[in-house]
């Protein structure tokens, strides 16, 4: 799941402020999960936006925001966008670069994008990849020190620990004490020893 | 006669180096009078680089500074600010200028500094960065290409001092494996600890040199224990340092003391004074080491 977070109001606002006769996609997959651009999410957007004096000429929830065949499709679920002079996409980055893909006029996004990561027991994980296009991640018990150290340290923890808290992210645990965790309870301690080569980034 | 901090290293003398940084600005004159004080008592000076994130002069052009006034310096490098290019082609003009010792650590994340947004690199890590340098001395790059000229750094790498972090004590082997001449500590306040250390590391051929910070008030040894990852001040130096009329004496007489336990346990004595060394050459004088 792409992790995302709605913008202020008011960001919105100020990004949209020569902009009118909107037209809002929303996206039924990530960011109906996350509450940032799901069907009550777009239909809020709208009302705040006419509120403002902004006049939103309509709205449609493509599965995915990210998965959008052509302009047609979305003319197919609501043709009113036809009448937009811009769009605002309530995704994540992905879906906004794909809307602009297909279409012609002006596309904006109102959600920040956060990281790739998921939910377990119904808490939101995030940062638990970094797309590194040269998965190892079982090198490490499952648990990825790219995506989920600050450093992105690949042979051990940083001595920047305090009292098992991660030295940047105060509240997390260092990632490195989890790693060791798991790496015990699978009997691989072994691997901890491994000397890892530099994340190559001419990869993808 | 012993001429370099190698040659030093692999004689049996109690070494000692010093940590100096480099000014916040182009004016040197400070911290190079500041280091004038362990001319003849530090066998080297640890030059941070850009320390707690902070953005300073850089290392390399104030440890130049500090050879031509004829000290021996360490250039510290981390892996905060740049890449591997960035990182060879520093350690490539450091060799050319002079300076023959580097002390490799990865780095404070930039948000802990005072420019917070900087991008943080992290290219390599430290142990990486190690065998770049292992490389550098071999006569070629970390890619594998021939150099006109390699270099002949005498490496070190720091390490924490806590004998129940295996994680730490795993990183430290692979860091000797991986070409570490010697190794700086953290700071050390609990001889015991310290020994624990040494005892879990028994395996590892590597001379130590012991880090140390004198304290100045039962404050700082507060604020260090709540703050500093690795340290630990244990309670009965808090108990002297509560109990001390002076408290700047009470810490010189403890560092003293730690020195002295120092040259039966390490190779050596690192001190970071947190601040100007004036009373370094006195804390060595008074562990009876400053008699060169």
């Amino acid at each position: 799941m792409i992790i995302t977070s709605v913008k202020p109001f008011e960001e919105i606002l100020a990004i949209l402020e020569d902009e009118d006769d909107i037209f809002i996609i929303g996206c039924n997959v990530c960011a109906e999960k996350l509450r940032t651009g799901g069907e009550p999410e777009v239909l809020e957007m709208c009302r705040r936006l006419e509120e403002s004096g902004k006049h939103v000429v309509g709205w449609t929830l493509p599965t995915a925001a990210c998965s959008i065949r052509s302009f047609e499709s979305l003319v197919e679920k609501n043709e009113e966008i036809n009448k937009a002079r811009c769009i605002l996409v309530m995704g994540c980055g992905s879906g906004v670069s794909t809307v602009a893909i297909v279409t012609e006029v002006p596309v904006y996004g109102s959600n920040n994008t956060l990281s790739l990561g998921g939910a377990s027991g119904g808490e939101l994980i995030s940062n638990q990849c970094i797309m590194c296009g040269n998965c190892n991640v079982g090198e490490f018990g499952g648990l990825c020190p790219k995506a989920q150290c600050p450093k992105g340290l690949l042979n051990g923890p940083c001595g920047g620990a305090v009292d098992g808290m991660c030295e940047v992210n105060k509240e997390n645990e260092c990632i490195w004490n989890l790693i060791y965790e798991r790496l015990k309870k699978i009997k691989r301690l072994d691997l901890l020893y491994v000397v890892h080569a530099p994340q190559e980034h001419c990869l993808k | 006669m012993l001429f370099n901090f190698r040659e030093k290293l692999n004689s049996s003398k109690f070494l000692v180096t010093a940590e100096v940084s480099p000014p916040k600005g182009t004016s040197f004159s400070v911290p190079l009078e500041d280091a004038r004080q362990l001319k003849g008592i530090a066998d080297a000076l640890n030059v941070t680089d850009n320390q707690c994130s902070i953005m300073h002069m850089n290392s390399l052009a104030f440890s130049k500074l500090l050879l031509e006034d004829g000290h021996d310096p360490i250039m510290q490098l981390t892996c905060r600010d740049r890449n591997r290019i960035g990182l060879q082609s520093d350690l490539l003009g450091a060799h050319a200028l002079g300076i023959r010792n580097v002390c490799l650590m990865t780095g404070d994340f930039p948000s802990c500094g005072d420019q917070p947004g900087s991008k943080p690199v992290y290219d390599l890590d430290s142990v990486q960065l190690l065998q770049v340098v292992k490389k550098l001395n071999s006569g070629v790059d970390f890619a594998g290409n021939k150099l006109d000229g390699g270099t002949s750094f005498c490496t070190g790498a720091v390490s924490g001092i806590n004998p129940e972090k295996p994680l730490q004590l795993i990183k430290l082997e692979k860091k000797v494996k991986c070409g570490a001449d010697f190794i700086q500590t953290q700071a050390v306040f609990d001889v015991g600890m310290f020994e624990e250390f040494i005892e879990a590391i028994n395996h590892l051929d590597v001379p130590l040199i012991a880090g140390l910070i004198p304290l100045r008030s039962l404050s700082m040894a507060e604020f260090m224990n709540e703050n500093i990852s690795g340290i630990s001040v244990p309670e009965e130096i808090m108990f002297r340092m509560k109990a001390a009329p002076d408290p700047v004496d009470e810490g010189l007489t403890i560092a003293s003391e730690t020195i002295k336990e120092f040259m039966k346990l390490s190779r050596g004595v690192h001190i970071m004074p947190i601040g100007s060394h004036k009373n370094t050459p006195k804390l060595l004088s008074m562990a009876g080491v400053s008699d060169k």
